[in-house]
């Protein structure tokens, strides 16, 4: 925790995260309009006092929907990443622990993933889904554990030999000792700094999907349906396209701060360089 | 050389098979069978019709019978009709009785998207080049900071929202640029030059957007590439031996930093491919992307099942010439690999 607080990239990208997050949680209680409310006096609206970042084409409050949209983004890519993460883990700790041939197999199947464009991919699967945030998160899990397989397996590979290692198996103790006590934990670095970085892809890739209209559907807000609503009023009413835009950018900013600056931060090669 | 080849063009069958597995098992997670999605678009399709698709696409049959003649198909290239527009073929050209010739709907689509990755990429490395370089011989000073926050904003920017900003800015409140489309109306009318330049100038916009989302990652793996290489023993020789430093940076450093960037390009591939989906579903761009969102709209899952098959194989060729490539460039790899 030290570590990251000296590191001034990991403790920005941690107070953006931290202070999106709190919005997220706290948002029934800081929005100041129901984010669902039409209400066609106020159609369109600059920001002003009343409505922050002004209202959309049905008058509704754009903050609140911001707020609101920050829960969706916030939560798919989480749940997306823990999704991606788990999997990961597991195929890679079985593939770097027992090699062979479970590990050719699983090494195929991370190629063969890879070489599917990963978008078209998502985009194929979702055709044929009732797009809902459970989906989306499944699906974006689904198409996204290779690059934790490959970490994982790489770790274990150069975990396994070690004399600690050795030592304990030498001792008598289970795989699964080995496996939970052992390598896992001293893993744990690289996993946690690719989750970070791949939360930041996954709100990417769910407010890609929610602009395209197979996302996040109306009227539940999410930052990219709020831009694609918006996308029809760019000409006059600028608020619209551009906060849900910002949000994006900042979050995703956040998350990569995050990650780029643990690794830093954990990692005793690249800190010592600076 | 070609031992290594013949071993990498090996290796490229299980994947082949592993892809189109993929394919199909996507095209049976539909609920109800694909006949469904046929009869919506024609709803006078009868029962005895339907019953004529299925046994055309073999659904009469078990599963794993289904598949194997599925890859005799695919074996032939022959990706099957489009059922959203009026049958035509989804990959290549066909000539009816009449000598009626239908193109093909990824075959008119493909050379665009290639086009404008090709175009991104030349940009990408115009710019990602002397931005990773001044990065790095400017390592933690202002210029490499500046460029580092930049490559930040790089990763972060969805470019969507980049697109619509840019979109608005240079087409809708200067007029500089046109926003849709391939061509402006009448355009072929117009001299062979008047035409090409009103299509370059479509292009404009999604080339840049392509180019503007990729040059982060790229400046970013060419500063690291360089430092990487600039705290080399070999560099410390050139420096010691008196070499200028430009000779030592251009000659000795950039060469080596460049080696892994033929790699990058040949990963890039898939999520360039990917990525088109945006840029073109925004500018109305009749390229793989937009096809590919069409059909997904309109559930055709002939053209969803040809695309994904034709892009994943781009993928497979990227790789493989990366690899190449990359033999060929060094000889430490193509040495070891003709021992």
């Amino acid at each position: 925790m030290n570590a990251i607080i000296k590191n001034p990239l990991a403790l920005a990208g941690l107070i953006i995260i931290g202070v999106i997050s709190m919005m997220a949680i706290f948002a029934p209680c800081i929005a100041p309009y129901d984010p669902d409310a039409i209400n066609v006096k106020n159609i369109l609206l600059s920001p002003s006092s009343m409505h922050l970042m002004g209202t959309d084409g049905l008058g509704r409050d754009v903050y609140s929907r911001m707020l609101f949209g920050a829960r969706i983004s916030l939560l798919v890519g989480i749940v997306a990443v823990g999704i991606a993460t788990i999997i990961g883990i597991v195929l890679g700790a079985i593939a770097g622990f027992y090699r062979g041939w479970v590990d050719t197999v699983i090494m195929r199947i991370v190629d063969i993933m890879l070489s599917i464009p990963t978008f078209f991919l998502i985009l194929a699967v979702i055709a044929f889904l009732t797009p809902s945030i459970w989906n989306i998160m499944i699906v974006i899990g689904l198409t996204s554990w290779m690059g934790v397989t490959r970490l994982v397996r790489a770790e274990f590979m150069s975990l396994r030999n070690r004399e600690f290692v050795l030592a304990s198996q030498t001792l008598g103790a289970k795989d699964s000792r080995l496996i939970f006590k052992q390598l896992l934990p001293n893993s744990l670095t690289p996993i946690i700094v690719s989750s970070v970085l791949g939360i930041a892809s996954a709100v990417l890739v769910e407010s890609g999907l929610s602009f395209l209209g197979l996302g996040v559907q109306a009227p539940q807000a999410s930052w990219g349906n709020i831009l694609t609503d918006g996308k029809e009023y760019i000409e006059f009413a600028w608020w619209l396209s551009m906060f849900p835009g910002l949000a994006i950018l900042i979050t995703v900013m956040g998350y990569n701060l995050l990650g780029e600056g643990l690794r830093d931060a954990l990692d005793p090669r690249t800190s010592n360089n600076k | 050389m070609l031992k290594y080849l013949i071993n990498r063009l090996f290796w490229m069958v299980p994947l082949l098979v592993g892809i189109s597995l993929i394919s199909f098992l996507i095209m049976h997670l539909a609920p109800g069978d694909i006949t469904a999605t046929e009869a919506s678009f024609n709803p006078k399709t009868s029962e005895e019709s339907r019953q004529k698709l299925r046994e055309l696409y073999n659904l009469d049959k078990p599963v794993i019978v289904q598949y194997g003649l599925w890859l005799k198909r695919m074996s032939t290239l022959n990706f099957g009709h489009s059922f959203a527009s009026h049958q035509s073929p989804v990959f290549w050209q066909e000539t009816d009785k009449e000598g009626n010739v239908t193109k093909g709907m990824i075959q008119e689509a493909l050379p665009i998207t290639l086009l404008i990755n090709v175009l991104s990429l030349i940009l990408i490395i115009g710019l990602a080049l002397p931005l990773g370089v001044i990065s790095a011989l400017t390592q933690n000073k202002l210029p490499d900071r500046s460029i580092t926050i930049f490559v930040f904003i790089g990763f972060a920017i969805p470019s969507f929202w980049l697109a619509l900003m840019l979109m608005y800015w240079t087409g809708v409140s200067h007029n500089w640029l046109p926003i849709s489309g391939l061509h402006t109306l009448g355009a072929e009318k117009l001299s062979a030059f008047a035409q090409l330049l009103d299509t370059l100038k479509h292009l404009t916009l999604p080339i840049l957007i392509s180019g503007l989302t990729g040059l982060a990652g790229i400046s970013l793996f060419v500063r690291n590439g360089m430092l990487d290489v600039l705290h080399q023993d070999y560099i410390t020789t050139a420096r010691a031996k008196g070499l200028p430093e430009n000779t030592v940076v251009y000659k000795h450093a950039l060469r080596n930093a460049l080696l892994p960037l033929i790699t990058i390009f040949g990963l890039s591939i898939p999520g360039l491919i990917g990525g088109s989906v945006i840029a073109e579903s925004i500018f109305a761009i009749p390229g793989m992307g937009k096809l590919f969102y069409d059909a997904v709209l309109m559930r055709d899952f002939p053209v969803i099942m040809g695309i994904l098959t034709i892009g994943s194989a781009l993928t497979l060729i990227g790789n493989l010439l990366a690899d190449l490539a990359y033999a060929w460039a060094d000889p430490r790899v193509r040495k070891g690999v003709s021992q």
